[in-house]
């Protein structure tokens, strides 16, 4: 081996920082690319990654972790692992890959700003290898699933659910473009890899690589662990990013991105991983609840780490969402599952009499709320009248978050004071949300949202032709063989006991 | 009708539409990019929003552009693994490379006039090729098709492996040599931003870290500033080094240049292949850029061929410049393009 160690010869791989002599400095790093608040390029210059890394190892290492990946595939295809799934659990997968793999792959956009926009050499080399790692996390999530759409036409949507107007698919791109597809270097250090990838992704790749070694799933639970040994690398742009902003007087700013994306990050995985953890998840296999999750992981070591760089928790943390963690992934399942043919998995129910057990043993209370929903639909379907848990109508749509407003459902259980949307007048157009958060998120920067037509919004329009669900779903993109349907077919509804009696 | 024919297909995705089945390298390359001319803009947020009209004007609204980019092809076929598999190939070659000179004290054989020169014009190279790695990474994050998008990481990548391996070079000779000078980030810097004959290099890579329409930022990237950097830090380079015997450092710039260069040499082409093929009238958006560019990347090839004149002996300026030009202008003419003063 060469003699030096990377520590020796680390600062002369990331010292290439100067002044800008032919061109204004103003004109390399423009606000709108690279959003620096004012901070004087000398204090950029001081950035400093936490991990460090020089790319003769980048190529040692990564050469290990993608043999490791692609002989687990090879091995388990000929196993045929995937038909011995459990259908929830194929379902939790297929949310993922519709949702994850190509907003990875676009996070290598993100990761390309900052390699470009950010003001220092030391943190443009790590945004280098985040763009490669986004890259490798976009293809191989993309190449696991395509494999398998033989056997599931479902995995289909790993790479197309992101140029559909599905509901879902909006609701990624908006969140997915504002944290970092179409943000500036210093929030998408702030936003992405600071508040969604060291907090959410964890919870996301962590707590289902946890569960899928329990299901047997190895090949899903290799990758999404080789990823995110990746993930916590360069998800430590953050920190150095947060140390710039927080020493030139510009805390409040950073409070402020995170807060932000804290709250749209929730949103998302609420709809992801809740589901996928509390519901489809078969019920023996089941490491913690989604709540437990949220516990372990974001409230208490997330936050920890936040609170050590001298952070505050969001300002709402008390007031808005530490109540939500109790009910509203419960109303989303409850909405995703009866609008099921407009998603492109098949929602398990996941209300059988065991796991509405442990349901309620998690969130207690919850058979006298949403229990009391899921009697109704239990009843219907053993009437032989599944067709009256199939929608006719739209739910209305969340302006910021493209996720539907459940207020009704949260004001039934007691936890909201309304059961109306939260609405705003901005330039002469009324705007909904589901929340307050995603109100005031709205009202922060109007300038990035406010000409946004939601998918209700492009109905009224008269976008969605003919105006009926059947019209949507053709506008969503949805072709018979792909729809969701139960993924029990129902079974879930005749098993012997009643645990809400 | 897609659904009819994917099922008589089996398996790949529905969005592919040739009648063959696509590659493991098309099949996690293809049609990624979603954003790509769509309506009403780019990105899920509001149209007016400044980054939605950033890539408006600068992507779609650049004057290079074909009905389809989709159809572009990597030469080499990388995919990410394929790429950092080929890649640490090369690292263990060098490091193999290091390691048997460092084992004959390679670094004490060599004289002071040389250390001198790598400690004007060699090491503190890392600033221009640090901007190649800004630029591609610009043109990665604007690409209209990730077949293009993922040839710029790479290329991004490659810049990171030569810089890195100039910086080890550095200390590993201020060590040997006691000559911490060659260490010094302050004396690299300064030197890059006073040396008069950095200063038009220093201008050329400045002003092309601004040319922000995509299909300008490709052509000042790949056309101008890449291949007259690669053929001075590489090419002559190698050559000064061979003088003087550095055979290590020469050894790594041949590396660099059969690989790295190559590879970007080779996907330039590919993505002027596929544009001309497309609409031949695009030879004349290059060859306007070309033109554009050409005085200011003909004063910083003075420049270089200033600086790597200095080396001990080395060939007077004249003559490694109208060498250099030689080369470039054949390798441009190659892609159908011209060198025009």
């Amino acid at each position: 081996m060469p003699k030096l160690q990377r520590q020796q010869y680390y600062d002369l791989t990331r010292d290439m920082n100067w002044h800008f002599r032919y061109v204004d400095e103003a004109e390399v790093f423009p606000e709108a690319m690279s959003k620096s608040l004012g901070v004087p390029a000398e204090e950029w210059w001081k950035w400093d990654e936490p991990y460090k890394l020089t790319f003769r190892e980048y190529t040692y290492n990564q050469v290990d972790k993608d043999t490791g990946i692609y002989s687990i595939k090879s091995v388990t295809n000929r196993a045929n692992l995937y038909e011995k799934l459990d259908s929830g659990w194929r379902s939790a997968i297929k949310a993922h890959y519709g949702a994850i793999p190509v907003p990875e792959y676009l996070a290598s956009i993100g990761e390309a700003r900052m390699a470009r926009f950010g003001r220092a050499a030391a943190w443009r080399n790590m945004a280098t290898f985040g763009a490669l790692d986004e890259t490798r996390h976009g293809q191989a999530q993309a190449w696991f699933p395509y494999s398998l759409i033989d056997k599931d036409p479902q995995m289909d949507w790993a790479l197309k659910t992101l140029h559909t107007n599905e509901w879902g698919a909006i609701a990624a791109r908006h969140l997915f473009d504002d944290m970092f597809t179409a943000n500036d270097a210093v929030s998408t250090a702030i936003q992405l890899t600071f508040t969604f990838e060291t907090g959410f992704t964890n919870l996301q790749f962590l707590g289902m690589a946890a569960d899928a070694l329990h299901v047997g799933d190895m090949e899903f639970g290799a990758l999404i662990s080789s990823i995110q040994t990746d993930e916590a690398r360069h998800a430590q742009q953050g920190e150095p990013t947060l140390r710039v902003l927080v020493a030139n007087g510009k805390k409040a700013e950073a409070q402020k991105m995170v807060d932000i994306m804290f709250w749209r990050s929730w949103r998302i995985f609420s709809l992801l991983t809740g589901l996928s953890m509390d519901y489809y998840t078969p019920l023996e296999y089941r490491s913690m609840s989604f709540k437990e999750f949220m516990e372990e992981w974001i409230i208490k070591q997330f936050m920890d780490q936040f609170k050590d760089l001298g952070m505050n928790t969001p300002w709402y943390w008390e007031s808005h969402f530490l109540p939500e963690l109790d009910w509203y992934h419960h109303g989303l399942h409850l909405g995703v599952w009866f609008w099921r043919p407009t998603v492109w998995w098949n929602p398990d129910a996941g209300v059988s009499p065991a796991e509405r057990d442990w349901l309620e043993e998690k969130y207690p209370g919850w058979n006298d709320t949403f229990g009391r929903w899921w009697d109704v639909i239990t009843e219907n379907v053993r009437k032989g009248e599944a067709n009256k848990t199939l929608p006719e109508t739209f739910p209305v749509v969340c302006n910021l978050c493209q996720i539907p407003i459940i207020t009704p459902c949260g004001h039934a259980i007691g936890k909201l004071e309304r059961p109306i949307p939260f609405m705003l007048e901005y330039n002469g157009r009324q705007y909904n949300f589901c929340s307050e958060i995603c109100r005031w998120i709205f009202k922060e920067q109007p300038e990035r949202y406010h000409g946004h037509l939601s998918i209700v919004d492009r109905l009224l329009a008269g976008q969605i032709q003919p105006p009926t669900v059947e019209g949507a779903l053709a506008y969503m993109g949805l072709t018979p063989e792909i729809m969701g349907q139960d993924a029990d077919n129902y079974q879930w509804a005749f098993a012997e006991r009643k645990a809400a009696e | 009708m897609s659904q009819v024919r994917a099922r008589r297909r089996k398996a790949t995705w529905s969005l592919w539409t040739e009648r063959r089945m696509p590659s493991e390298y098309e099949a996690v390359t293809y049609r990624y990019h979603y954003h790509f001319r769509r309506e009403p803009a780019p990105f899920e947020l509001s149209p007016d929003w400044s980054i939605n009209q950033w890539y408006l004007k600068y992507r779609e609204g650049s004057a290079f552009n074909v009905d389809d980019w989709e159809g572009v092809r990597d030469p080499y076929r990388y995919t990410y693994r394929h790429y950092v598999a080929a890649r640490h190939e090369r690292e263990v070659y060098v490091d193999n490379l290091i390691d048997e000179f460092e084992r004959h004290d390679h670094d004490r054989s060599l004289d002071g006039a040389w250390l001198d020169f790598l400690g004007r014009v060699v090491l503190p190279a890392r600033f221009p090729l640090h901007a190649l790695q800004m630029s591609a990474a610009y043109v990665a994050k604007m690409a209209p098709s990730s077949f293009v998008t993922n040839m710029f990481h790479f290329q991004a990548g490659d810049e990171m492996r030569r810089i890195q391996r100039i910086a080890y070079l550095a200390k590993a000779l201020a060590l040997d040599n006691d000559r911490a000078d060659l260490a010094d980030s302050a004396k690299a810097r300064a030197t890059w931003e006073e040396d008069a004959d950095w200063q038009p290099v220093r201008e050329l890579v400045e002003k092309h870290l601004v040319a922000y329409d995509w299909g300008e930022a490709f052509a000042v990237r790949n056309l101008v500033v890449k291949p007259i950097l690669d053929e001075f830090v590489n090419v002559e380079g190698a050559r000064v080094a061979r003088a003087s015997g550095d055979e290590l450092l020469a050894l790594m710039l041949d590396d660099f240049q059969d690989h790295d260069t190559r590879y970007s040499r080779d996907a330039t082409r590919a993505v002027v292949d596929h544009a001309l093929g497309k609409n031949p009238e695009l030879r004349g958006v290059l060859q306007g850029w070309l033109d554009r560019w050409e005085p200011l990347g003909h004063a910083a090839a003075e420049g270089l061929a200033r600086l790597f004149a200095s080396a001990p002996k080395a060939d007077p300026a004249e003559a490694i410049l109208g060498r250099v030009g030689e080369r470039y202008a054949s390798w441009l003419g190659d892609l159908g393009l011209e060198l025009r003063r």
